[in-house]
């Protein structure tokens, strides 16, 4: 017999084990490659960078390159789609390259990034290879400011790449490098002038463009900054303050002198890139990364594919195994008996769509004017089955009155009682009754006090965000649940509440 | 219930006393000794009597039994007969649903209790029988319509109203405790422990009080009619113990409860047999079960017949 017992809880130990193992990999697959947290976070920025690529056909045939951004841990990309009509699209590692037989009409192309914001991450670059220096070529004259401003720039304070920068975005404008190059000068000429002057200096440096990310940008020009070599690393430094680092919200699309776009075959080409920021839902980002992550197979038949409101009724269910695990504990372990096994759960359920505190003072009201109800019926005489069903009625007609006072008066009390389950409510005021005339009414009373005793606490548990969140995201803690439910199964020790119930009999052992 | 906190044994305390908690006894003792397809012998007084009365065992007479609810009409018919009855449902536990009445005409009935209902009342009762309200699970059940049970005057001194039963804990054959539920005034006349009835723990061996609690806590003397309840013998103990005894050849549980009335006419008679009697029987004796039915388990001999259970227990043969 005995023998028996053990055999059962190791088969139910092991599949505890087995159970907490399997949740434990998926939990670490589902943090990894779907990007879920235990965090109840709802929602995560998502950017999306278009760049529009307008040109006018020259009647030869049509190539055209745009740079995608580049592998950064900051940013990962969530999906990138090109719009080309008719074009042959191919995706290579740093560009897409669009190609297309000569054409006539003026052509839009557009290439869209979606972006996923990995905030732990970003700002770190990975360290690629150094350089050869490429000496700028200049005249004599030139070369001569271009020492005299390296002269000046060493006054200034910070790194050699830096003082530069600064000395270039001086206002008044320094006069060395007023002579160097002329004051009107777009990003790219400024970057290149650093980058020539830090050559002279022996150091490597190279541009960097990207794109800034703020909300509803519109530009025609990428942003640029200045990596430079030193120490062995690659140092990122902001062109307009000469500031180590790369900014957080920097999208870094390509490294070196290339054009972020290369039109072949058109002319008056013109790009213009568009920043958007959109809000998304963890879960519906998941499906992006687990396509990222070559993982489509398995999300697609995961719960988060789901159409939303099934999720979201999913989302209500996934909660009820922990609510049970509760009702287990409180009667096998704790040994408090209630009206009927899941009623305190159902209860629970509906504190948390009425809030608690006016939920209870609601129920409590419900039941009182129940049980007045169900007093006045008794005295009819009715048979089981009507009577029961007069009593649901009566609990239909009371939530409608409660609701109506509610919206009047404007009593969120009075608004709540719509929430609780009718049939529950009518059977915990027959059962009240029935044990109130049977075995008084302190009997009664502490039935229900009881059950809704239960019910707060398994309230406590499901109403948490993080717990329902947890439940959600890393739906096989069920699975653990579920063995954890079972080896309760075979609990036999006492119940706490019997710890009292049968002390007189230990007192005699002392 | 919100008092546990005050007197508290630990779990340890209650081992060493041989207490058997819920879990276990569900767990350790019904699940393993009574098979579930056995359950409705006993859940079903209508069964439970035809059988009884097949080995010999007395009950309370039928009257008759009412199943269909537009017979309810007719149950005067049925008690015409008789000066007084007992109303109860067939699926019924713990006492629920009985209606003793001793005196009634047609308009007024009488209960044990010296409560008087109208016939309309009565009628409601049986109807809510058959609509299942006292049943287990709610289920459509029938009424049973019996001979009052005579109390014996032994006990008149023991119980305040209500009819003072015997229960007899049975484990593989063999009577393990027992006690005697007295009605008081606060219980209503009805002889449930939860309900304030005084539990007495009776000896297995000899009929005789050993101790007696009211509400958890030892008592030594009635709370109503002050009789002293350790002066208590339960006369004819060896049938008594008979009736519990074959109830596990009868039914085939390997752990029941047996209620045992004493009739001043017919002699002990089985009430019902229960398929998972409580705890509480451990409080009035002031004795843990656990340790009892291991040693029946491990050390009391096996293909006996009732008698020589009996002989065994009550150490008649015993070496």
């Amino acid at each position: 017999m005995l023998k028996k017992l053990k055999s059962v809880r190791i088969l139910l130990g092991i599949g505890l084990f087995a159970s907490v193992l399997f949740a434990a990999y998926s939990i670490y697959y589902k943090v990894e490659y779907w990007g879920f947290s235990f965090a109840p976070k709802q929602k995560t920025a998502v950017w999306t960078i278009e760049a529009h690529v307008g040109f006018e056909p020259t009647e030869k045939p049509i190539k055209v390159s745009i740079t995608r951004p580049s592998a950064s841990k900051g940013f990962k990309v969530l999906d990138e789609d090109v719009v080309a009509f008719k074009y042959d699209i191919d995706m290579q590692e740093e560009k897409v390259v669009l190609t297309s037989k000569p054409r006539k009409k003026m052509q839009d192309i557009y290439y869209r990034v979606l972006l996923y914001d990995n905030v732990e991450s970003r700002g770190k670059t990975p360290a690629p290879k150094p350089e050869k220096i490429v000496k700028p070529i200049l005249d004599e004259q030139s070369l001569s400011v271009a020492y005299q401003i390296l002269e000046t720039a060493n006054s200034l304070v910070g790194d050699d790449v830096s003082r530069v920068i600064k000395l270039f975005n001086q206002t008044p404008p320094d006069e060395t490098v007023r002579a160097f190059m002329p004051e009107r000068r777009s990003d790219k000429e400024t970057a290149q002038a650093v980058i020539d002057l830090l050559a002279l200096k022996n150091i490597s440096a190279r541009m960097v463009r990207g794109i800034k990310l703020q909300e509803d940008k519109k530009t025609f020009m990428p942003d640029v900054m200045i990596e430079a070599y030193m120490d062995n690393m690659w140092k990122i430094y902001n062109l307009q303050t000469g500031r180590k680092g790369l900014p957080s919200d920097f999208i870094v699309f390509q490294r070196g002198n290339r054009p972020l776009v290369d039109v072949v075959g058109g002319e008056n080409s013109v790009i213009k890139y568009s920043v958007m920021k959109s809000l998304s839902t963890s879960y519906k980002m998941a499906g992006h990364r687990a396509k990222i992550a070559n993982q489509e197979g398995r999300f697609g038949y995961s719960i988060y594919n789901l159409p939303l409101n099934q999720q979201n009724a999913l989302k209500w269910l996934m909660i009820f195994p922990l609510a049970i695990l509760v009702v287990v504990l409180m009667r096998n372990v704790v040994g408090i008996s209630t009206m009927g096994t899941f009623t305190p759960m159902l209860i629970a359920m509906s504190l948390v769509e009425t809030g608690f505190v006016y939920g209870l003072v609601c129920f409590a009201i419900i039941i009182g004017i129940g049980i007045l109800i169900r007093a006045l019926l008794s005295r009819l005489n009715l048979l089981l089955v009507p009577r029961i069903s007069a009593v649901v009625i009566f609990v239909i007609i009371i939530m409608q009155i409660m609701a109506i006072i509610g919206y009047n008066w404007q009593l969120p009390i009075a608004s709540s009682a719509l929430f609780f389950p009718i049939i529950i409510t009518a059977w915990i005021i027959e059962r009240a009754s029935i044990t109130w005339e049977e075995d008084g009414a302190k009997n009664a009373l502490r039935e229900i006090v009881n059950s809704v005793l239960v019910a707060i606490v398994t309230y406590f548990v499901i109403v948490n965000d993080t717990i329902r969140h947890v439940m959600f995201a890393f739906n096989e803690l069920n699975l653990v649940i579920l063995f954890i439910v079972m080896l309760l199964g075979t609990y036999t020790g006492y119940r706490i509440t019997e710890l009292t119930r049968f002390a007189p009999l230990a007192k005699k052992e002392k | 219930m919100f008092g546990w906190f005050k007197n508290f044994a630990t779990p340890s305390q209650l081992k060493a006393a041989g207490v058997l908690g819920m879990n276990a006894r569900n767990y350790d003792i019904i699940a393993k000794s009574n098979k579930r397809r056995l359950y409705p012998l006993v859940d079903d007084k209508v069964q439970t009597k035809k059988l009884a009365n097949e080995v010999g065992i007395n009950t309370p007479r039928l009257i008759g039994v009412i199943d269909v609810q537009n017979e309810v009409d007719n149950f005067l018919d049925l008690v015409k007969d008789y000066k007084e009855f007992v109303v109860k449902p067939a699926h019924g536990s713990g006492g629920k649903g009985v209606l003793v009445i001793k005196q009634y005409d047609a308009e007024n009935f009488v209960t044990a209790s010296e409560k008087v209902l109208t016939y309309n009342e009565v009628y409601q009762h049986i109807s809510n029988i058959l609509s299942g309200l006292y049943s287990l699970g709610g289920k459509y059940d029938i009424a049973l319509i019996e001979e009052m049970v005579h109390f014996s005057n032994q006990f008149q001194d023991f119980s305040y109203q209500g009819i003072p039963d015997v229960r007899v804990i049975v484990y593989q054959g063999f009577p393990a405790l027992a006690m005697m539920r007295l009605a008081t005034k606060e219980s209503g006349g009805r002889a449930n422990l939860h309900q304030g009835a005084v539990g007495v723990g009776i000896d297995v061996k000899t009929g005789c009080a050993i101790s007696a609690v009211s509400h958890n806590l030892p008592i030594a003397i009635h709370p109503d009619t002050k009789a002293d309840l350790m002066k208590l013998k339960v006369p004819f103990w060896r049938e008594h113990l008979e009736i519990a005894v074959k109830g596990y050849e009868m039914t085939g549980l390997g752990y029941l409860g047996a209620d045992i009335v004493l009739d001043k006419f017919r002699g002990p008679m089985m009430l019902e047999l229960n398929a998972r009697p409580g705890l509480a029987i451990q409080i009035a004796n002031n004795r843990g079960l656990r340790n009892i039915l291991e040693d029946i388990k491990n050390n009391y001999p096996k293909g006996l017949n009732p008698q020589q259970r009996l002989d065994y227990v009550l150490g008649v043969a015993k070496d």
